[in-house]
Parts: C-alpha cells; sequence; structure tokens
C-alpha cells in the first residue's frame, strides 16, 4: 500500500539542496535501516504479551444484540474548563435513539441519569468479566461506587432491549 | 496477516470466527501499540488506551463501514484516547526512555532469543545503539517511524489514521527523518 512513495521525489530536491538528491541507492539503504529499526522494536519494545492476551480474550465483549449507546459528550474533550476548579467531575453523555444516558464520574462514585426517566438493571463492565450491578429507579436515577481503573463500559438492560456504552476510560 | 485479509478477517471475526479475531489481534495490536508508544503515554495510560481499543473494535466489529480498513479504525482510535489523556494533563507523564531501554520481556520474541547467544553480543549492542540514535530524533521524526516501525508494516492510511497527518506527506517525511538518523548513525561512526 505504501501507493505515494513517488510523491517523495519532489520534495527532495529542496529540502536538502542539489548535492543531496534522493537517489534509488539512498531509498534501498533507508529500507534497510527501516527494517533495522523495526527489528528493534520488536526486540526493545515489543506489545507487552498481557496486553495480546487482554485484546485476544476481548472478543467476547462483540454483542450484536446490543444497541450501542455513542459517546456524544466527554467534558474531557467537550468542556471549557473552569477556572479554579482542580479536579472536575468527568460528564459523560451517550445517545442511542431515543434513550440518553447521563454519567457523571468522580473519585468518590458514579452517578447517572436515564432520559426518558426508566427503570433499567446496569452492569458496569471493565473487561470482558462479570461487572458490578447497579439499579436505574423509575426515575432513571442511578449511584455506584466508581468504575475500577482501566476501561468501562455500562450495560443497560431496559424494559424492552440491551443498550452498552461505547467504551471508554474514565 | 496481510492487510489485504483484513476485511475478511473481520467478516468471519463477526461470524463467530475466533481465529479470525485472534489473526486480527497478531497483525493490528503492534499498530495500535505503535500509536500508544508514539504519542510518550506513561505505561499505565498507554496500557489503558490500548485495551480501550481494543475493546471498541470489539464492540463496534460488525457495524464498521469499512471492514478493510478496520486497521485505521483502530490506528484513529487509538490516536482519539492518547490525546484524550494528553489532554488531561495531570495523567501525562513521559516514558523514562532509558527504562525503556533497560525493559525485558517476560515472553521471548523469537528476535529478543536472537540476543541471547553469545555471538549475538555485538548485535545486541548495534540494536541498542540504533534504538537510542531513534529516540533522540526530533518529536515528528520519532513519532512517524515509531508508527511505521510496526510489525507487520502498516499501510500509509493506517499511519494516516493513527497520526493526524495527510497520506501524501507520509513518503518525503519518512525520507527525511531515515536520512536524518542515518546522518546521526554515521557522526557516530556506527555506519
Amino acid at each position: 500500500m505504501r501507493d505515494d512513495d513517488e510523491a517523495g521525489g519532489s520534495g527532495e530536491l529542496f529540502d536538502e539542496g542539489p548535492f543531496d538528491r534522493g537517489t534509488d541507492e539512498d531509498a534501498g539503504e533507508q529500507s534497510r535501516t527501516e527494517d533495522e529499526l523495526r527489528q528493534a522494536a520488536a526486540i526493545l519494545d515489543p506489545v507487552p504479551a498481557e496486553l495480546r492476551r487482554i485484546a485476544v480474550e476481548a472478543y467476547a465483549l462483540h454483542d450484536l444484540d446490543a444497541r450501542i449507546a455513542e459517546l456524544t459528550f466527554d467534558s474531557l474533550v467537550d468542556a471549557i474548563p473552569v477556572r479554579g476548579v482542580a479536579d472536575p467531575p468527568r460528564m459523560l453523555t451517550f445517545h442511542t435513539g431515543e434513550l440518553t444516558v447521563d454519567v457523571e464520574v468522580t473519585p468518590h462514585g458514579l452517578m447517572g441519569q436515564l432520559l426518558p426517566p426508566q427503570e433499567a438493571s446496569i452492569e458496569v463492565l471493565s473487561g470482558p468479566r462479570a461487572g458490578a450491578r447497579l439499579t436505574a429507579d423509575d426515575l432513571g436515577r442511578f449511584i455506584g461506587d466508581p468504575p475500577p481503573a482501566g476501561p468501562f463500559a455500562l450495560r443497560l438492560r431496559t424494559g424492552d432491549e440491551v443498550v452498552v456504552t461505547e467504551w471508554l476510560r474514565a | 496477516m496481510d492487510r489485504s485479509d483484513v476485511g475478511a478477517l473481520v467478516q468471519s471475526a463477526v461470524d463467530g470466527d475466533a481465529a479470525a479475531w485472534k489473526a486480527l489481534v497478531e497483525g493490528l495490536s503492534p499498530l495500535v501499540w505503535s500509536v500508544v508508544r508514539a504519542h510518550r503515554l506513561s505505561d499505565a495510560d498507554g496500557h489503558e488506551v490500548y485495551q480501550t481499543a481494543w475493546f471498541r473494535f470489539a464492540q463496534h466489529l460488525g457495524r464498521i463501514r469499512e471492514p478493510d480498513k478496520a486497521g485505521s479504525w483502530l490506528a484513529s482510535t487509538t490516536r482519539h484516547e492518547c490525546l484524550k489523556v494528553i489532554k488531561s494533563a495531570k495523567r501525562l507523564t513521559p516514558t523514562d526512555d532509558p527504562q525503556v531501554l533497560d525493559r525485558v520481556s517476560e515472553d521471548r520474541t523469537p528476535e529478543q532469543s536472537v540476543l541471547d547467544s553469545e555471538e549475538a553480543a555485538a548485535q545486541s549492542e548495534r540494536v541498542r545503539f540504533l534504538w537510542q540514535e531513534f529516540e533522540t530524533l526530533g518529536e515528528r521524526c520519532r513519532q512517524l517511524l515509531r508508527v511505521l516501525i510496526a510489525s507487520p508494516p502498516p499501510s500509509y492510511q493506517e499511519v494516516s489514521a493513527a497520526l493526524g497527518i495527510a497520506v501524501g506527506s507520509i513518503g518525503p517525511m519518512r525520507q527525511r527523518c531515515l536520512r536524518r538518523l542515518r546522518a546521526k548513525l554515521i557522526a557516530r561512526g556506527a555506519l
């Protein structure tokens, strides 16, 4: 897929002056250096085996029956920082169809609100294994402990459907 | 894994083929890792970003619009998560480079086993030297090369998604950066 190598040609002439034009020999030597560097990366900075294993196990998270509630607001990205507030809570909003899930994460816990208000059983996922269970009351409110370190998602079972929020780091 | 197999592997994984998923992990996790490393996150943050990217990929598996570009999807998701970490500055702890050099993985890859043999000591020295020089490149070059040297090599589309740079600028930048690295090595008498 290196289909744009030719793009390198024209720019080179101006970068380094007329005495250092890219030649075929250069290209060969550069490829060799890149290959050597690739080998060095495989030796000195490989994907940790533990992470490889976690990615393989993540296959269990694929669930065609659940609807995905997309992250549509993340205070980390979308909010204007408030001067003087050192550690503001993380506010997240997820959407799918008619359902909105607002979540607030602080070091003290997790708080949320389903809209339109409705009861739901909620599981706090932190990976392929079962997580803590919460319940949203008839006003759609739920609270729980802070999610464990690492990525988390909420699996919500409302009256007639299962919704999973997009994975993210708290 | 050939990059041209990605679309078919994604489809097989959607259909329930765990081996296809494993092949995707084998083929694309070095790319995801390279994006994490290119952004110089702390180990803890890097590990979480890597996991988030794979969890999201698994979650979106049957819904990815262009399955043959799953590598770009993963690279872009990883970049996005890296930028979030960098944005929440309190989490930002630059990687301690010498520590990377000293790190020895418990699981020996074939490449690592090469280093075990005594006659390979010289080569080992050279690998470390090369890596050291690579680490002292300018930030843009270090980032670009770190992603380019993922194994198997990523496509330019994937590199573009990983770093938010135009596909057309990758070729020229790559040449410049490799030329610069070679100049450093020559200056140190290593070439």
